[in-house]
């Protein structure tokens, strides 16, 4: 698949690139080389300056220094719409769709901004938009119905909008393609109809660029790996030629195991049991128990009943069938707080916009569960007993910074994400359900989430892991559940499991009943 | 070219996929048809009650009346639809419609009326142009900038141009306000006139529905107004958006404020105050959200004769003049709690 002979002209090329924002010196002196039809795979950790290089591609940040060659042509900085002229395109981690416009407008408008060159004062061609529209929805593998075609983008399920993005990239007749982080919400046959795409693309001649965490489809896709650290371009070269443990160490500067995380072992009693639990369509007769001092992972396709399983475990969601334990009492979760009161806590899959305060300080989002407690009998708050509970909490989850002022919105997701786990070790809860607890988080403050999370249930506390990373899982839990068209199909201790058995259980009955 | 033959799959649910054309679903995608509903309900008993609602000098009262409010309310959807908010609309309207008058009668006192026009129309769009480019430049909310302007321009007029009544207008300008496009000799034996000025509304609007519907610039509006950050990356020029908008809102003020002075044959630097909640309201009455990037022409039109009706029919039911305030809130709180179910449910 490597075609990229040094001697042809390069699409693109960066050279000492420098980017500062006020104090922070976010790239520093960044050379980089896209050739046209390759697969690159940009690494490295959070803020490690991956979004910000592929912003200054894409036209959205201006460097401070450094020499941009497009097509031959040396700039010191592009603007978006040249960036999109020369045919980059950007599917951005968010997506950047606008909610409020039709399916069609956000695949096709581009393509008629860019031919007036960012104009405005245009006509708008309503035909050329729908046939343009329908051509590359059809080409992402979409049916460009009319009332798929009019609906505002805000209306659609996340795997319709990703794709939807993406045809946005290719209608404009794309030669980089730049996805962040594309597979971070998508199901396993999502992920692999994604593969199947980017290898067209190339055959096209197309490049693309993804920024990732996940190195098993890095590898399967295959192409070139360009790692980044603290804002440096650390290495560049085809991926074959480095072991996972090669780019760990790249990207964080330091070795990192990929050993079991799992030590301890459950302890003695039951903390949670659940009987025959369903909950509408969702999941049926669910039947499982975790003891004190447990971790249990649960996996499955993203439509197998796993997600509101963890939702309706934590009051999220309702029963409509079952009965729970917790502690040897029965009991029933009928609301979010409830299930606080019980004891069980909940770090959601989607932190930004279900977990975090983004604004408030890191001091605010950690001490929000014991807020009552810090109240005294004048309704004051008592703040230095906030604050050393929040300098507590950062150390034991190694969050990354001095400044428990500081807003989480400008921390990394790593960083983010510790903060949401470590809110909860105010309280103690009995029984802590981790969704998807490092989407998005790179392999630095994977290490210290996983570290967090042995040492609470070497503490006591039952641990219930709802993920789709299968390494993660091995990793971390005593025992494995697999979910498959919401029943419970298999049940595999994970430290003897391996990541191809667990597939099958993930696949199997589904396979079995498309025959 | 089919890239991907296999990837139309069952894993992935379509949307929509079992159309239900139910009344609330219609309702929810298009909510200017609640508005429109009421209005309809209004009149409909109204006139059952007092058949005098019907008869052309009432009729004709309210066209009247709908074209100032109608002006300002189209400008203030375009500004709702790219996200932002103004208030300063009626500041710009009074500054152009009192400079322009005064500088008619002192100045150049058989100035064509086609030309006071235009002047009141371009410095609206430059009064308007400066918050658009003091929004984008400062980045700072529009709320804030336009409630800034608002002052600035009110100040500007009071103290620098002038604070009396201008009560003799000059002929041109009573002509403009006078020409008949419709009469009719009502019950009584009165003339009623629909004004020649009254077609500036639906022209308006015709104008601001293709620029919203025909041009690229309107898609850029809405598109800024769905995500401001989003539309920048995706190569929307947000610095033209903030100032093309906000220039025609002016513009829209300024043709609303002249059209007022013709209309009422008078000048008063004072008038105007307070109209941009009416206004406003109209607006979101008619369907757009009051965060921005939807909305539509029609919406905002039912809006502005719902706010209409009910200021000027309900005396003829017996409701006091006060209680119109009672009415209009209600409708607003009863159109803002269907508006947030619909967003809950989406």
């Amino acid at each position: 698949m490597s075609q990229s002979p040094s001697d042809q002209t390069h699409f693109l090329e960066l050279r000492g690139i420098h980017k500062r924002f006020g104090g922070v010196h976010a790239l520093q002196g960044v050379d980089m080389v896209i050739d046209p039809g390759e697969a690159y795979h940009l690494l490295g950790e959070n803020g490690c300056g991956k979004s910000t290089v592929i912003k200054v591609m894409s036209g959205v940040h201006e460097p401070t220094e450094g020499e941009i060659i497009l097509d031959g042509r040396s700039y010191s900085h592009i603007s978006p719409i040249q960036a999109l002229e020369a045919g980059i395109e950007t599917v951005y981690q968010d997506l950047s769709l606008l909610p409020n416009l039709t399916v069609e407008e956000n695949v096709a408008l581009g393509q008629q901004l860019v031919s007036g060159k960012g104009r405005l004062m245009r006509g708008l061609d309503k035909r050329l938009l729908s046939e343009t529209a329908a051509e590359a929805i059809r080409n992402v593998g979409l049916v460009p119905t009319r009332e798929l075609m009019k609906s505002p983008t805000a209306e659609l399920p996340l795997a319709i909008r990703q794709r939807v993005a993406i045809a946005r990239a290719i209608a404009a007749k794309a030669r980089l393609v730049i996805m962040d982080e594309p597979t971070t919400s998508l199901t396993r046959k999502e992920v692999d109809a994604l593969i199947e795409l980017v290898a067209k693309l190339r055959a096209q001649n197309v490049a693309v660029l993804f920024v990732t965490h996940k190195l098993e489809e890095s590898y399967r896709i295959g192409g070139q790996v360009v790692v980044f650290r603290d804002g440096k371009c650390v290495a560049q070269g085809k991926i074959e030629d480095y072991s996972r443990a090669d780019l760990s160490k790249l990207m964080t500067g330091r070795e990192i195991e990929m050993l079991r995380y799992r030590e301890g072992a459950p302890m003695e009693g039951e903390m949670i049991s659940v009987r025959d639990a369903s909950s509408g369509e969702a999941f049926f007769d669910v039947n499982f128990s975790v003891n004190k001092g447990e971790i249990l992972g649960i996996t499955g396709l993203s439509d197998s009943g796993r997600n509101e399983l963890a939702m309706a475990l934590t009051g999220h969601l309702g029963f409509s069938k079952g009965s729970i334990e917790i502690d040897g009492k029965k009991t029933r979760i009928p609301s979010p707080a409830a299930a606080i009161e019980l004891g069980i806590g909940y770090v959601p899959e989607d932190r930004l916009s279900e977990g975090l305060f983004i604004q408030k300080s890191i001091l605010e989002n950690e001490i929000t569960l014991i807020f009552d407690d810090l109240v005294n009998k004048f309704g004051m708050i008592n703040a230095r007993k906030g604050r050393e509970e929040a300098r507590r909490i950062s150390e034991l989850m190694t969050v990354n910074t001095k400044d428990i002022d500081l807003p989480v919105g400008a921390l990394s997701g790593g960083n983010q994400q510790k903060v949401l786990i470590g809110r909860w070790l105010s309280i103690e809860p009995r029984i802590l359900v981790l969704h998807g607890p490092t989407v998005g988080v790179d392999v630095g403050s994977k290490d210290s989430i996983y570290r967090a999370v042995q040492a609470m249930a070497e503490r006591g506390i039952s641990l219930i892991i709802v993920s789709d990373d299968l390494p993660e899982l091995l990793q971390n839990c005593d025992r494995i559940l697999v979910m498959n068209r919401g029943e419970l199909v298999d049940e595999l201790d994970a430290n003897t499991a391996d990541e191809t058995q667990i597939y099958q259980s993930m696949l199997a009955s589904r396979r079995e009943a498309a025959e | 070219m089919t890239m991907v033959q296999d990837m139309p799959d069952t894993s992935i649910p379509t949307p929509h996929e079992s159309p239900r054309p139910t009344i609330g679903a219609l309702f929810r995608r298009r909510p200017e048809l609640v508005s429109l509903a009421i209005l309809i309900a209004i009149c409909v008993i109204v006139a059952s009650i007092n058949p005098a609602f019907l008869q052309p000098s009432s009729l004709i009262d309210m066209g009247r009346a709908s074209v100032v409010t109608g002006l300002f309310a189209l400008g203030v959807f375009a500004i709702l639809a790219a996200g932002g908010i103004d208030v300063s609309f009626p500041a710009i309207a009074a500054l152009t419609m009192y400079s322009a008058t005064l500088f008619v009668i002192n100045v150049w006192p058989t100035a064509p009326m086609a030309l006071v026009v235009v002047s009141t129309v371009v410095g609206g769009a430059a009064l308007g142009a400066l918050n658009g480019w003091m929004v984008h430049t400062l980045k700072v909310p529009s709320l804030i900038v336009t409630v800034g302007t608002q002052y600035l321009f009110r100040g500007i007029l009071l103290a620098f141009i002038g604070t009396v009544w201008l009560m003799e207008l000059p002929p041109q300008m009573i002509a403009f306000g006078k020409a008949p496009l419709l009469e009719f000799q009502s019950g009584n034996g009165v003339t009623v006139t629909l004004p020649m000025y009254f077609l500036v509304f639906p022209a308006a609007a015709l104008l601001t529905w293709f620029m919203f519907n025909k041009t690229l610039m309107g898609r850029a509006i809405f598109a800024t107004g769905g995500n401001a950050d989003v539309a920048e990356r995706l190569g929307y020029n947000q610095r033209i958006v903030h100032i093309f908008v906000f220039a025609f809102t002016g513009a829209l003020a300024g043709m609303a404020g002249i059209i007022h002075v013709c209309a009422n044959r008078m000048a008063n630097p004072f008038d105007l105050m307070g109209i941009e909640i009416e206004v406003i309201a109209a607006v979101v009455l008619g369907g757009a959200r009051i965060t921005g990037g939807t909305g539509t022409v029609f919406g905002t039109i039912t809006g502005v004769l719902l706010i209409t009706v009910v200021n000027n029919s309900l005396v003829l039911v017996g409701i006091p003049s006060t209680w119109q305030r009672v009415v209009v809130g209600a409708f607003i709180l009863l159109a803002a709690a269907f508006f947030v179910k619909r967003s809950h449910k989406s």
